[in-house]
């Protein structure tokens, strides 16, 4: 259905834009990703097409990235730069006003079904301190696979309006790969099922997995501005606590993007164990586990399924 | 004192300080502390109008360094062996997409620290240490507890007295070491020791060693005969790794570094009359500009990242940039002022106060001021004595939700003037009041005919305002435009209200309910301050009526309202939580024109 609907307008698109020069050159479509996942998604979708620059690489946490001149000069020489928008990428603005580029800005979660924060944002730890990181839109879209598969509509629409001779290819490279998001998505769903109805309650530190959560039914925890060296975090621990017990979280988890420690915490005073990492705004180096936004997604449900299926 | 004036922003701070303020309001505020050549002051002046605001008298002549958060500014009096902390008396609380500022009167925190030469003076994530060269050791401390004006300090003694640098680092310290030969030549390297004072790993060599600053997450140390010191936070502490030049770069050295804001870089002299901007994370990361004329001074540009600042030998101010890693403009402010003669003669100092480049003029006893914009001079502040260093403080932020009752007593016709005005008001104004100041108010004092200003904000009637917002605040138009658009949202465009009545009109429907009065709740925003909900519930009327409204008009007792706030829903709890999404209403009466104007001058 969204399939068809999706290359409804790329048909549209390209129509459009016949007669119009390809902007790409002998060197491909040049495109800029602000980080690993939406990059993987352009490299399903451009494959050798596209000259591909990522900001924020493996592990890395976008929300405190600092971006460098190097990254401004890309953006100046970009054909296309894809963002997530939603506020999740803070530096982006100073970024596009230093580079003065001209490229298209493509907002990935444009026409996704965006989940509202009613606290305004989340935290994030970095170095046991809590950063609040204001969005009143939940960014974290690409945890629910319905919604990778816009942010891949989005790119292939982009790429079509920026390259015009490449359409037909990125129309194809985007169908073959909405296949495989679709048959990701049902793993997810019967993993999920799997898991016992009165077990899939997990603790996070930062609150990254609401589109997951909405998805496939696993209700997140995760606390609100604790800081591992504030004198007040033992009172929000508790009340964290509190929650866990009230809720009967069955694991604590830690994430790629963020040392252990505040989730240690937390894991020790709750009486649970850590049940792992989970990949949330990044993926792992190419020689890790999550190398992939398929491998990213599979490994977080084996993680939560294994430890909340546990005794 | 002043020759000209930027009144524009100053008549803006005026305004934004007068009357029936926001719950969103933005105050933009600016100070230049600059010290004296000969003299033991710091003159603390408003960068706005070009006011004095005060004079301290300290223990000798200083060097000037301003905490990254700008909370305090520190005078190090080498010669005097006195670190003296000054609270600036502009702080903000950073809400991620905005920041709420509190400004209060400059003042001496009473926190000294005494010492034989202080000289390099360091901080690091809050954390300064202050190093004593004749006594080979760093006294390090707290800011908050320095602006508290009680400190404890903690010692990190290097191996004997010498010109060095100790550089907090979580709970590490990166620490210099000196020349074993002979210390009072340039230090060797540095090391890193554990909080028991134990070295970790092994000395990093850096012969000349002289030099320090921090971008982002990155520590960068200059001086080394080969190079520059690159620190990253590792696992279990500082990670140090050299930064070696490349074959091809002309023969030079680093000794005076500043840290990138906003971009993560380093810049850095390079010989006499050359920079460098320094990218470890490149494959090429030194990149040589050449100045026209030995260097004296330079500063970054913390709000327009892509900028910094450089004075020449021959009296020039130059834009550097720091992408393309070229001067895009210059201009002549000052008579020459040569590199012969002594380090410390007196020379000019740059600093960027919000839109302007500050240059100060010790010879001519001036700052200059150059619009960052334009890149052309855009007034002088003259200063008694020898202006010498500068350093500047300030930023945009927001004041919340102050239920002014009188707030048209806050006009002050020179902005911030004495800085020690209107203690009752100024609480009140800021959000803070006593529980008893607050009264019920009834629903007719919101009584009359009201429009969203939501379609003004959509079809662009308000863009004006935005631009004015973006010219004095700390964001670009088209963010504050998205910061209102989820403010104003609603699909209420009107609404008119009698003594016991309400008419929506949704979508262009009426719907119409009767409300009585259920109270008020006073609110306490993240930021400590507090602003009043007064809440009237449905009694009969229309089952698609809200059965709570809730008013916010910055208002805590009777009064009637010029614009207000609205919140409405079913769950009178829950809507005491909503905090982005306030649907702003003005009186229908006003002209499109008329509510810009408004906006404007608020």
């Amino acid at each position: 259905m969204k399939l068809t609907r999706f290359a409804f307008d790329l048909i549209v698109i390209t129509l459009t834009l016949l007669g119009q020069p390809a902007r790409a050159g002998t060197e491909g479509l040049s495109v800029v990703a602000t980080f690993s996942i939406i990059s993987d998604f352009a490299k399903a979708v451009g494959k050798e097409r596209i000259a591909l620059r990522t900001l924020v690489g493996p592990n890395g946490d976008a929300h405190v990235y600092e971006p460098r001149p190097a990254d401004a000069v890309a953006l100046a020489r970009a054909d296309v730069v894809l963002v997530n928008g939603l506020m999740f990428e803070g530096f982006l603005q100073r970024l596009v006003e230093a580079s003065g580029t001209s490229a298209a800005i493509v907002e990935l979660t444009e026409g996704a079904e965006i989940l509202a924060d009613p606290q305004g944002g989340h935290y994030h730890y970095v170095d046991g301190q809590a950063i609040f990181h204001a969005a009143p839109y939940d960014p974290h879209a690409w945890q629910s696979v319905a919604h990778a598969k816009a942010y891949v509509g989005n790119i292939a629409k982009a790429f079509c309006a920026a390259d015009t001779e490449g359409c037909p290819v990125y129309v194809a490279n985007a169908r073959a790969y909405l296949g495989e998001l679709s048959k990701l998505d049902g793993e997810i769903r019967q993993a999920v099922v799997r898991i016992p109805a009165n077990r899939r309650v997990a603790v996070v530190a930062h609150n990254a997995f609401r589109y997951f959560e909405h998805a496939y039914g696993v209700t997140f925890l995760s606390p609100q501005g604790i800081s591992t060296e504030s004198e007040a975090s033992a009172a929000d621990v508790a009340s964290l606590i509190r929650e866990i017990r009230a809720k009967r979280a069955a694991a604590v988890f830690a994430e790629n993007i963020a040392d252990a420690r505040l989730v240690e915490q937390i894991a020790s005073e709750a009486g649970l164990t850590l049940g792992g990492t989970l990949y949330s705004d990044a993926l792992s180096e190419p020689d890790g586990p999550a190398p992939t936004y398929l491998d990213m997604m599979r490994r977080n449900v084996a993680t939560l399924a294994n430890a909340l299926n546990a005794d | 004192m002043r020759k000209l004036i930027l009144g524009a922003s100053a008549l803006a701070m005026a305004a934004s300080l007068a009357g029936a303020a926001f719950a969103d309001e933005e105050v933009t505020a600016w100070r230049l502390f600059v010290s004296d050549h000969a003299e033991p002051v710091v003159t603390v002046i408003d960068a706005l109008d070009g006011d004095v605001l005060d004079k301290f008298t300290i223990r000798g002549p200083a060097n000037l360094f301003r905490s990254a958060g700008g909370e305090a500014v520190y005078a190090v009096q080498g010669a005097a062996g006195v670190v003296t902390a000054i609270a600036s008396g502009i702080s903000f609380d950073d809400h991620g997409d905005h920041a709420d500022i509190d400004v209060e009167a400059p003042k001496l925190t009473g926190f000294e620290l005494s010492g034989k030469a202080p000289s390099h003076f360091v901080e690091h994530d809050g954390h300064w240490a202050a190093f004593f060269d004749g006594e080979g050791l760093a006294r390090v401390f707290e800011e908050h507890e320095a602006l508290e004006g009680h400190v404890e300090t903690r010692e990190v003694a290097a191996d004997a007295p010498h010109h060095g640098v100790v550089i907090p680092f979580g709970s590490h310290d990166i620490v210099s070491v000196p020349d074993p030969a002979d210390p009072s030549k340039p230090p060797v390297g540095v090391k890193v020791v554990d909080s028991n004072g134990n070295q970790v790993g092994d000395t990093v060599e850096c012969v000349g060693l002289h030099g320090e600053a921090t971008s982002g997450n990155l520590v960068a140390l200059g001086g080394c005969a080969d190079g520059i010191l690159v620190v990253r936070a590792g696992s279990e502490g500082p990670v140090v790794e050299p930064l070696r030049f490349v074959e091809g770069m002309p023969q030079g050295r680093v000794s005076a570094l500043l840290g990138g804001k906003g971009l993560q870089y380093f810049l850095g002299n390079y010989g006499a009359d050359k920079v460098v901007l320094i990218d470890p994370a490149e494959a090429e990361a030194f990149r040589i500009v050449d100045l026209p004329m030995r260097r004296v001074h330079f500063a970054v540009d913390p709000v327009r990242a892509k900028f910094a600042y450089i004075f020449t030998e021959d009296g020039q101010l130059h834009q550097l940039d720091v992408v393309a890693g070229a001067i895009t403009h210059s201009l002549k402010l000052t008579d020459p002022y040569s590199m012969d003669g002594h380090w410390s003669d007196p020379r000019p100092r740059v600093a960027v106060a919000g839109d302007n480049v500050v240059v100060t003029d010790p010879l001519k006893g001036l700052i200059h001021l150059v619009s960052a914009e334009t890149f052309r001079k855009s007034g002088e502040i003259a200063v008694p004595g020898k202006p010498f260093n500068v350093v500047s403080v300030g930023g945009s932020g927001k004041v919340h939700d102050h239920g002014g009752e009188d707030g048209h007593d806050h006009a002050h016709g020179d902005g911030l003037e004495g800085h020690s005005h209107h203690h009752g008001d100024d609480q009140i104004y800021k959000g803070y009041f006593e529980d008893t100041q607050v009264k019920d108010r009834p629903l007719s004092d919101w009584a009359g005919d009201w429009q969203s200003v939501y379609t003004l904000l959509q079809d662009g009637t308000l863009d004006p305002v935005m631009a004015h917002k973006a010219e004095s605040g700390s964001k670009t138009a088209d963010e504050y435009r998205a910061y209102y658009e989820t403010g104003y949202r609603t699909d209420v465009e009107r609404i008119e209200i009698g003594s016991d009545s309400v008419k929506f009109y949704k979508d262009g429907k009426l719907i119409e309910a009767h409300y009585a009065s259920d109270g008020y709740e006073i609110l306490t925003y993240e930021a400590g301050n507090r602003g009043v909900r007064f809440i009237f519930k449905k009694t009969g009327g229309d089952a698609a009526a809200p059965q709570y409204i809730q008013f916010s008009d910055h208002k805590i007792a009777p009064e009637a309202a010029d614009h207000y706030h609205l919140y409405w829903g079913d769950d009178r709890a829950a809507l005491l939580k909503e905090v982005t999404n306030w649907p702003t209403y003005y009186p229908s009466s006003l002209s499109n024109e008329q509510i810009v104007q408004e906006m404007i001058a608020h």
